[in-house]
């Protein structure tokens, strides 16, 4: 009998949003294995490009990811791996787990790849999207965690009649076992997080496209694959059929989505938008000159940032956006080329021909969720993606079991990674009573003292697959790192920061002494925490690591001069191993943490989140502004998805009263907030009177308001009002609402414009969910909603086409010729008339109203801009909080110890403030159950003697970093180190040079100008404080 | 521009009549990319769906007459508007209106006929028969395997009287044991149905309804993908389920099953249209090209508009009888597409497509010769 493993939570899925969920959990002190079915983590996100609206290298900020995981002592990481069985309850569930073979043994395999290079069979590379060939065993991708190969059973001549077995012959270390057979591993859980991700829809099977007919017909996750470095052709645009450049692309939207035709979607699959006008801002970069259109219906840029990442892509030369679907017509039998018919409002039906089609294809449930919901006993919802709680998005129907990422519906990377925050936080709540009981802490070898040693430099250059191999003659930029003073070993690496080439440089420090370490590769932004991180586990301080930019500083500017990029690279080299020789050793210190929470806004979400922290038994301090708790919700009544709003909110608002564990604190203002991570000290002003109160965390929740129009008669006649005044109005069952005959709606008031150059999300939702309200009380009232996209996202599509079902109609408006909006006496009664201009019909319609309703925009409270005073903390232009990183960090401020949820954040649906509320909470509850955290070493420091007492560094000191202390030399500045960002510009201003940044010491500087071209140094550079930072 | 109010009566009017699928048009164009129409001259249904939304929907247009009711859109249709069903509504309000314009006033004249005699040419009804003399048809009667209806075309228009003699040549041949009913038979009603004139067709199906229970008929055998369809997806709407067979599913039964030997060769190239009744409404897409392909020396090709995207004829939805100006026919881009694959034989098995392929090979340039044959006349010559 095999011994049954104990575990905290099981993590089904390693894309994106399971490594996030794995990397939470563990952090927060529960014992994870981390499966996935495919030979190696990281999902579709693995398979991107790169990621809107920031154009991030998808790569780039995932596999990090990926050497965390590896690298945490908490998570187990199962690749191969399936579950079969699911018994037992909360707390303890017993898991069956199918390890398929993949004929290597993952403890011998050293990842050397030999065995590929001898396999015989080609086989179709799936990562690739089967547009290049790989072998029969092969490792999945560069990055690939496991770094181990897998043999395809399918294709492997060994394992279908015994003929081949030459891998097995060729590998040193004998790690290729072709008898490996299933193995079965039985464990007991906690709790189960489900994050299958998403299948892409498959335009092969319905054939309307011509895909997998016509060449020249890819999908987008094809493109990705073509745009991208690592891609079948290392990131040059060709197309399949002759892989030649082509010069006019056609991307089609909704391909699978937002159809009725059998075999393809009914909603919206959310992303598709967003991920073509990526695509194209892309190929635009690729080749300027290039041919863009795009065929589509709405634009659905409902996200942050998605409406300026919209006029972006627009506003290219020789972009065109069409709206109309299309029909492909032909294949040019000579060129292979493909031509697309269109139709236009007035000059009939086109055909174009393009070089290449992309189609942008929706997503649907993996394509297993009928197995995945008789394993795991859940039940799914009408289109087979996992059925959720509306009020908890991150429950699935049975307790236990929890959801995170596209397996609940069609979301992008952000609210997959918030949703995997807050499995964290639902999680914790299930099973605080064993937190840290199996976990264990990260022990790093000893820091050996290098003091004495000579300088010895190890500088490795990374070829970033393509990235900068492509540009920069690496072998010979190698060869040369290797002649510079100091450097005793210089290599090339393919991909330095996957996890098992990571560890050959941790191997290279042990093995070759080094005790400087130079990469030359991408930017410290993202990928120095690693590599500070290989350092230590090779025994050698972290701040002896030093980070070389030849990519973004030298191989993606210069891609047009190979020659200049090699040269710029080596001198970068010269420059940073110049540097390295002065690097000191620095310690990072703990700091105690403070375990309260202090929550701002006191609606759905700050109480969801306060009550999670509380859930676990955290002190919880709960601010809001007005003289009860609700927020926006007290005016929200009903969803589209068919929830009441308000004895929802009453419950929630009666436990957050009743939990003994968090201090409701009515019409407060915050006075004062100093204090750094894990020690805030906030003074609060409130009904109860004035208090200080010490925290750990601090989530800012401080909602949004519904903007007050000043267009379309408001406030001017008594007829016209915005869609919470008509909710409210309805609610009220107000006969002049429920009893009138015509009833227009303008959408996009007040937002979508210059001053407001945003989607407010939820209107276009808001309003099909009044009128479907209105329709069921008077099905005979004539409800005309004026708009110009509708943007109805994923599951809402169904009840776009429902009030279509009910007669309610639609008409589109270009904002260059609005409606216009008058009061008019129409049969002796005062009336509202709307004109507006359709476009199909080459008319304008004229609509007598009894009523006008204007979809207001969601604006950010004017407590947000408070917030973001007293806590340092980022907004974007538009007046919404910015998070730290829009992608993968989505609920944590850039200020540490600050998270974000809610209308704040963007305007959101109420499950999505939800979900994003136990995200937010997630992330804090990890900071609370710590007992320290760990500050920066490289901090200013202030030496006595030399000190002036000027206070000119005070004054510079944008984050209250310095003050003065008395010594017995006098008043003396000294610098706290946990406030201080090391921004140096103190340094610059102090006149004797008392104050330093450690770590950017004028030695390391200047020998770094130095070595770059004596000539160019002058006396401004030696002055500059900033220099060396990238 | 014109500024115009919606018009709420017609809306009405037009739900009334079956037209209530309009209100799910999102308006995305993909009809139009997909109408045949546009191949020729510029035709929105999109824009008659839309005015027919708000009710302004122009009963005197010329355009409600357009559709021939093909099925390309609502195969494509994301809303499922159901553009077919939507746009009779509209012909029977103005078909209730008397309302024909220009090119589509021949309707009347058709209605008359059909009325009288049971058939579009206002031809006598006792001489529905006549196609058969000499052929020696048994009429149908009861305990008989199959009807053999021949529908109007093949019984009355010469050139596709030989089609049906080459059907009952086969027939014969093979010994199914089948009859006909003459002039006991009327049209079958399908075109006019979608013309609009509803109680038209509902006394044309009563009839045969009659005529076939009365006559104890349980199998029909069709020549026509119009019959076919009306037979099988409409004729139930009257509580009747007789058994329909379309001729190229059957001859490919006989050959299959060995009833019927092809024992020569037929050395030719030969492509297969797709009947819009057959193919896109019927599905009847492999069975025509299986008994091609079956015949020795027959080389099968397809023309670039195949099965499910078949190029219609241009003769559905009532408009075999209305007048087509010369450069709007799709039955002369029918015929290109099938040189342009070096066809010398267009096949197809309905009699709508080979009257408009017959037309518009009269207007072929010299030295492009192609052949239009329905299946049956193949089958025939290798017998």
């Amino acid at each position: 009998m095999t011994e049954k493993t104990l575990i905290d939570v099981l993590v089904v899925g390693g894309g994106i949003s399971g490594i996030q969920a794995s990397l939470d959990l563990a952090d927060a002190g529960f014992k994870v294995y981390l499966i996935d079915k495919s030979p190696a983590i990281g999902g579709k996100m693995s398979q991107l490009d790169k990621t809107f609206p920031s154009n991030d290298c998808s790569m780039c900020i995932e596999s990090p990811k990926f050497n965390e995981c590896s690298r945490h002592p908490n998570i187990t990481i199962l690749t191969y791996t399936e579950v079969d069985t699911v018994k037992g309850k909360p707390g303890n569930f017993k898991v069956s787990l199918v390890r398929k073979p993949r004929y290597v043994i993952e403890s011998k395999c050293t990842g050397c790849n030999i065995c590929a290079e001898y396999c015989p069979v080609k086989v179709p590379d799936q990562y690739n999207q089967n547009l290049s060939s790989n072998k029969a065993i092969h490792i999945y991708f560069s990055q690939a965690l496991p770094l181990i190969p897998y043999i395809d059973p399918k294709t492997c001549l060994y394992l279908k009649d015994g003929s081949c077995a030459i891998c097995e012959g060729v590998c040193k270390p004998r790690a290729i076992d072709l008898h490996q057979e299933e193995e079965i591993v039985e464990v007991e859980v906690g709790a189960i997080v489900l994050s299958p991700g998403f299948d892409t829809f498959n335009p092969g099977l319905r054939n309307d496209f011509g895909y997998g007919i016509f060449e020249n017909v890819v999908t987008s996750l094809d493109y990705e694959r073509i745009l991208c470095s690592t891609g079948p052709y290392e990131g040059t645009i060709r197309r399949p059929s002759d892989k030649v450049h082509p010069h006019s692309i056609a991307w089609i939207q909704c391909v699978g989505s937002r159809q009725v035709i059998p075999g393809g979607n009914s909603y919206c699959s959310a992303v598709c938008c967003a991920y073509t006008q990526k695509q194209v801002i892309l190929t635009k970069d690729h080749d300027a000159g290039m041919q863009a259109t795009i065929f589509h219906n709405d634009i659905r840029a409902f996200g942050k940032d998605f409406e300026r990442f919209y006029q972006r892509a627009e506003n290219l030369p020789d972009v065109r956006f069409i709206r109309s679907y299309v029909s492909i017509g032909s294949e040019d039998p000579q060129t292979k080329n493909v031509s697309i018919r269109y139709s236009t409002p007035d000059k009939g039906v086109k055909e174009e021909q393009f070089d290449m089609v992309v189609l942008s294809v929706g997503l649907e449930p993996p394509k297993d969720f009928q197995q995945l919901s008789e394993t795991f006993g859940i039940e799914l919802n009408s289109h087979g993606f996992c059925k959720v709680n509306p009020l908890n998005p991150i429950e699935t129907s049975r307790p236990g079991i929890y959801i995170s990422g596209a397996f609940q519906g069609p979301v992008d990377i952000p609210e997959s990674v918030a949703g995997a925050s807050a499995t964290d936080a639902l999680c914790s709540q299930l099973l605080s009573y064993r937190r840290g009981d199996l976990s264990q802490e990260r022990v790093y070898p000893p820091e050996k003292d290098v003091s004495e040693e000579e300088i010895r430099i190890g500088v490795v250059t990374c070829l970033c697959g393509a990235n900068i191999g492509r540009v920069v003659d690496t072998p010979s930029v190698a060869d040369y790192a290797g002649t510079l003073p100091n450097v005793v070993y210089s290599q090339e690496n393919i991909f330095a920061c996957s996890t098992e080439n990571a560890q050959l440089i941790a191997d290279a420090i042990v093995e070759h002494n080094l005790n400087r370490v130079v990469l030359a590769a991408c930017t410290p932004r993202t990928h120095e925490p690693l590599f500070r991180d290989t350092c230590r586990e090779a025994g050698l301080n972290q701040y002896f690591f030093e980070f070389a930019n030849i990519r973004e500083h030298c191989s993606w500017v210069h891609s047009k001069d190979k020659e200049g990029a090699t040269q710029k690279a080596k001198d970068i080299i010269r420059m940073s191993v110049a540097r390295a020789e002065h690097l000191e050793p620095l310690q990072e210190f703990q700091l105690p943490v403070t375990h309260v929470a202090l929550v701002i806004g006191g609606g759905v979400a700050g109480m969801t989140s306060a009550l999670s922290m509380a859930n676990i038994g955290f002190e919880v301090y709960l601010l809001e502004k007005a003289s009860d708790l609700g927020g926006m919700a007290r005016r929200l009544h009903y969803t589209l998805d068919g929830v009441d709003v308000q004895p929802f909110l009453d419950d929630l608002i009666r436990q957050v009263y009743k939990h003994p564990s968090i201090h409701v604190l009515l019409a407060a203002t915050i006075t004062e907030v100093s204090g750094y991570v894990g020690n805030f000290v906030t003074k609060v002003k409130s009904e109860s009177g004035f208090k200080e109160i010490l925290h750990g965390a601090a989530i800012i929740a401080t909602g949004a308001d519904e903007y007050k129009p000043t267009e379309y008669l408001y406030g001017q006649d008594d007829k016209v009002m915005t869609s919470l005044e008509l909710e409210d109005r309805i609610v009220k069952k107000d006969e002049k609402v429920l009893g009138a005959q015509s009833l227009v709606m303008i959408q996009c008031v007040g937002c979508r414009q210059k001053d407001r150059n945003y989607c407010s999300r939820v209107c276009c939702s808001q309003s099909i969910k009044n009128a479907l309200k209105l329709k069921e009380t008077n099905p005979g009232m004539d409800i005309y909603v004026i708009f110009r996209d509708m943007r109805t996202y994923g599951f809402k599509e169904d009840f776009y086409r429902e009030a279509s079902n009910k007669d309610v109609k639609f008409i589109r408006y270009e904002p260059v010729d609005p409606p216009v909006v008058e009061a008019v006496v129409e049969g002796g009664q005062p009336m509202i008339r709307v004109t507006v201009p359709d476009q199909i019909l080459g008319q304008k319609i004229a609509i007598d109203a009894d009523l006008l309703v204007l979809a207001a925009a969601v604006v950010p409270s004017p407590a947000s801009a408070e917030m973001a005073k007293l806590f340092k903390v980022a907004m974007n232009p538009d007046g919404f909080f910015q998070e730290a990183h829009v992608k993968l960090r989505p609920v944590d401020f850039a200020a540490d110890g600050v998270f974000l949820c809610g209308l704040a954040h963007y305007p959101k649906h109420l499950n999505e403030s939800i979900s994003q509320a136990y995200g937010a909470a997630g992330r804090a509850i990890n900071l609370l159950t710590k007992d320290t955290v760990t500050a920066s070493g490289a901090v200013c420091d202030v030496e006595d003697d030399d000190c002036v007492s000027c206070g000119a560094c005070i004054t510079a000191c944008t984050y209250g970093a310095i003050e003065f202390k008395n010594t017995p030399k006098g008043k003396k500045a000294t610098v706290n180190p946990v406030l201080c960002k090391g921004d140096g510009l103190c340094n610059a201003k102090c006149p004797t040079q008392a104050i330093k940044l450690k770590h950017y010491t004028d030695d390391e500087i200047f020998s770094q100008i130095d070595a770059a071209d004596p000539d160019m140094v002058n006396e401004s550079c030696r002055n500059c404080p900033g220099l060396g930072r990238s | 521009v014109e500024t115009v109010a919606p018009f709420k009566e017609i809306i009405d009017l037009i739900k009334e009549q079956g037209g209530d699928a309009f209100k799910y048009c999102y308006q995305c164009g993909r009809c139009d990319t997909v109408c045949p129409w546009n191949r020729v001259r510029d035709f929105s249904m999109r824009k008659l769906i839309r005015e027919a939304t708000f009710g302004l929907t122009d009963i005197e247009s010329e355009d409600l007459w357009r559709c021939t009711t093909c099925g390309r859109c609502p195969q494509y249709c994301p809303r499922g508007v159901k553009q077919i069903e939507s746009g009779v509504a509209l012909r029977k309000i103005a078909a209730e209106n008397d309302i024909f314009p220009g090119p589509i006033a021949p309707i009347r004249t058709v209605s008359v006929g059909l009325m009288g005699e049971g058939n579009p040419f206002n031809e006598e009804r006792k001489n529905r028969a006549d196609w058969a003399e000499g052929l020696s048809v048994k009429p149908f009667k009861e305990g008989m395997e199959i009807l053999y209806f021949s529908c109007c075309y093949l019984s009355y228009a010469p050139r596709l009287k030989k089609v049906a003699a080459a059907t009952v040549d086969i027939l014969k041949k093979a010994g199914v044991n089948f009859g006909i009913l003459g002039a006991q038979e009327s049209c079958c009603g399908e075109s006019i149905r979608k013309t609009g004139n509803e109680d038209l067709f509902k006394k044309l199906a009563k009839d045969n309804i009659k005529t076939f229970i009365d006559n104890g008929v349980k199998k029909i055998l069709v020549s026509s993908p119009h019959s076919y369809h009306t037979f099988k997806n409409e004729y139930p709407e009257f509580m009747v389920n007789f058994e329909v067979v379309h001729i190229s599913q059957y001859l490919q039964e006989l050959i299959s099953s060995g009833r019927l030997k092809l024992t020569k060769e037929y050395a030719k190239k030969v492509t297969y249209h797709d009947p819009c009744y057959a193919g896109r409404h019927n599905g009847i897409f492999d069975e025509p090209r299986q008994i091609l392909k079956a015949v020795s020396g027959l080389e099968l090709v397809e023309m670039p508009d195949n099965r499910e995207d078949s190029l219609c004829c241009g003769g559905g939805g009532g408009r075999i009888w209305v007048e087509t100006p010369k450069a709007e026919r799709f039955s002369d881009l029918r015929l290109q597409q099938a040189i342009g694959v070096g066809a010398e034989v267009l096949a197809t098995s309905c009699p709508y497509c080979i009257t408009n392929f017959e037309d518009s090979r009269l207007s072929l340039e010299d030295g492009e010769a192609l052949e239009i044959k329905d299946i049956t006349e193949i089958i025939q010559e290798l017998l």
